[in-house]
């Protein structure tokens, strides 16, 4: 048998000795998860050929070439799109995989607190969306489709605020969901609903004035108006704006956005289990 | 709460000398209606070892998560090192070793990623290589987690419970599904941490397990603490054992002293608290007749009967179905 430190040295050791920050021990799962994510080759595949055909398209279906450079709008919906149907969707795959496996409740029994797990176990998936929005707006500027963003904060913002409501939002729905296989299926109404009124396909103000008004309170219209408005310089209505004027328009949609990052705050806390039901 | 007390005072002169590491008051928990652990209270010191026995559903896991800050009691306290393992999960946590009873790891990093990763959200970890030394795992440090038997993860699990060099190291069936050897080889490394000063709770299925390991045994029945003490006192609750067979044509028995007659002839079965005179008694009898007792068996109190005895009352009341490991 091998020897071991004793425990009363270690003790002394361990009183006098801080800890690692919060920020160190995200670090270290986040850079354990994200290694596990490198090892998925059809995953590394699939968030490298998602951005790049995204960006083929636009050549491919003859946009392109016009007066209005359609790079920035191509990030816009690259960001929409992303945050909905990658980061939340495979966050909440990975929450109720990792819950299931019991690799959960073993994270939580060392020192890493419940957030720094959740956090650490969504940075590949976090890093993934970022990349690829990255990655859209490169491949765009590349076939000089790109135009300087009228401000670069909002769509900053849109897209960190946005990638942090779809944790906390897929930590919530959790709840719902059983297996990851099923998650395809829970997160459908969210993804449907949201993606459609979020002005990605059409802009709001086609609709009815009362319904256009409730789809700008939809969690992803925010994200998608703050991108929008810095990046194109276009309001939820599709007028021109200023950078003065972006920031006018920005107010309501990061009220929105904050809004929702309370209530999902408060939903996961709620819904969040970290064992299976058994 | 001020959390751990780094230096507890000695207040105490037994071999646990030192203030409780791990105190239990009344610790209560619910599921909705079901009532899984019903008020139990014990202490455990630096440099000890207390095993909480039952069968599945006696509450065992559900008292356990309150210790290892996985869940709310519902009434009662807990108190780890001083602590409230859920609030002062700061000054808690750098002192708690958990093995869970089923718990998983990512299949794809292989042991040494593992446990370096464990290592680097710790306080004060121990190095990788004394980490895989302690477990035997040495010469794999690079195999899958996914690739290991059964008796391997179990084992990188203890690992990694033991990895911050715990004060307090709470075990929810450390060997289950263990082959004999590598359970020989956690006991070991209990024994060792128990040398240090830590203090550990665990549980079990293993009556062996708890003899060899625990200084105090609870066991638990339906949420609630039935027997407490050491496990000769445990043991010593029960009736020795005289069983033996008698031919058709053998004499009644005669009284023995302080002898309860289970079952007669002709297969006789006796229950003694004094098994030596009650013995001594039977042999005289049965020389002065000349009868051959076929199968003589004698045998001492034990903590199995101690258990049975409890566990059989447990079959009685209705809550055996009830989920013990509701979140494991």
């Amino acid at each position: 048998m091998p020897t071991a430190t004793t425990a009363s040295t270690a003790s002394t050791a361990a009183s006098s000795a801080t800890g690692p920050s919060r920020t160190r021990r995200t670090l270290a799962l986040a850079r354990a998860e994200t290694r596990l994510f490198l090892r998925n080759r059809t995953a590394v595949v699939n968030s490298l050929l998602l951005p790049l055909l995204l960006v083929a398209a636009v050549p491919v279906l003859g946009f392109g070439g016009g007066e209005i450079q359609v790079g920035p709008r191509l990030v816009v919906s690259a960001i929409g799109v992303m945050l909905v149907f990658l980061t939340y969707t495979n966050l909440l795959a990975t929450f109720v995989a990792r819950r299931e496996d019991l690799v959960l409740q073993r994270m939580r029994t060392g020192e890493l607190t419940g957030a720094e797990v959740l956090l650490g176990t969504a940075a590949p998936t976090l890093l993934i969306t970022f990349g690829q929005v990255a990655l859209v707006g490169a491949g765009t500027a590349a076939l000089g489709e790109w135009t300087a963003p009228v401000d670069v904060v909002l769509p900053l913002v849109a897209l960190i605020g946005g990638g942090a409501l779809m944790l906390l939002l897929a930590a919530a729905s959790t709840a719902f969901t059983r297996t990851s296989e099923s998650a395809q299926i829970t997160a459908l109404p969210l993804l449907l609903v949201s993606t459609t009124l979020s002005g990605l396909f059409f802009p709001l103000s086609v609709l009815p004035d009362p319904l256009a008004t409730a789809a700008r309170f939809l969690p992803l219209t925010p994200i998608v108006e703050l991108s929008q408005l810095g990046l194109a310089g276009l309001t939820w209505s599709g007028a021109a704006v200023d950078w003065a004027g972006a920031w006018t328009a920005a107010l309501l949609p990061l009220a929105v956005l904050a809004a929702w990052l309370g209530v999902g705050g408060s939903l996961a806390r709620r819904g969040f289990r970290w064992a299976p039901r058994r | 709460m001020t959390g751990v007390d780094a230096h507890p005072t000695r207040t105490r002169t037994s071999r646990s000398g030192d203030a409780p590491a791990v105190e239990v008051v009344d610790l209560q928990r619910r599921y909705g209606s079901f009532e899984a652990v019903r008020g139990i209270s014990f202490e455990v010191h630096p440099g000890e070892v207390f095993a909480l026995l039952g069968v599945n559903g006696a509450g065992k896991t559900s008292a356990l998560e309150v210790l290892e800050g996985l869940a709310r009691p519902d009434g009662g306290t807990v108190r780890v090192l001083g602590g409230d393992p859920r609030r002062d999960h700061a000054t808690v946590r750098p002192h708690l070793g958990v093995l869970l009873q089923s718990s998983g790891l990512p299949g794809d990093l292989t042991v040494g990623e593992t446990v370096t990763t464990w290592a680097r959200t710790l306080t004060d970890p121990r190095p990788v290589e004394e980490a895989l030394a302690q477990v035997d795992m040495t010469g794999r440090a690079d195999v899958r987690v996914r690739s290991l038997s059964g008796g391997e993860r179990r084992r990188l699990d203890l690992a990694l419970a033991l990895l911050g060099r715990p004060r307090v190291l709470v075990l929810d069936e450390p060997t289950t599904g263990l082959d004999p050897e590598s359970r020989r080889t956690v006991w070991s490394l209990v024994r060792e941490m128990v040398r240090g000063g830590t203090a550990v709770v665990l549980t079990t299925h293993h009556l062996e397990e708890a003899e060899e390991l625990a200084d105090r045994i609870a066991i638990l029945r339906s949420g609630r603490i039935e027997l407490e003490g050491t496990p000769t006192e445990i043991a010593a609750t029960q009736p020795a054992t005289i069983r033996f067979d008698l031919g058709p044509a053998a004499p009644p028995l005669p009284p023995l002293p302080g002898v309860r007659v289970v079952t007669p002839s002709p297969r006789v079965e006796l229950h003694t608290h004094d098994l030596q005179p009650a013995l001594t008694a039977l042999l005289a009898w049965a020389a002065d007749r000349e009868l051959t007792l076929t199968g003589l068996q004698a045998r001492a109190a034990s903590l199995e009967r101690a258990f049975l005895a409890v566990a059989d009352g447990a079959t009685t009341t209705s809550d055996r179905s009830t989920p013990e490991s509701r979140s494991a």
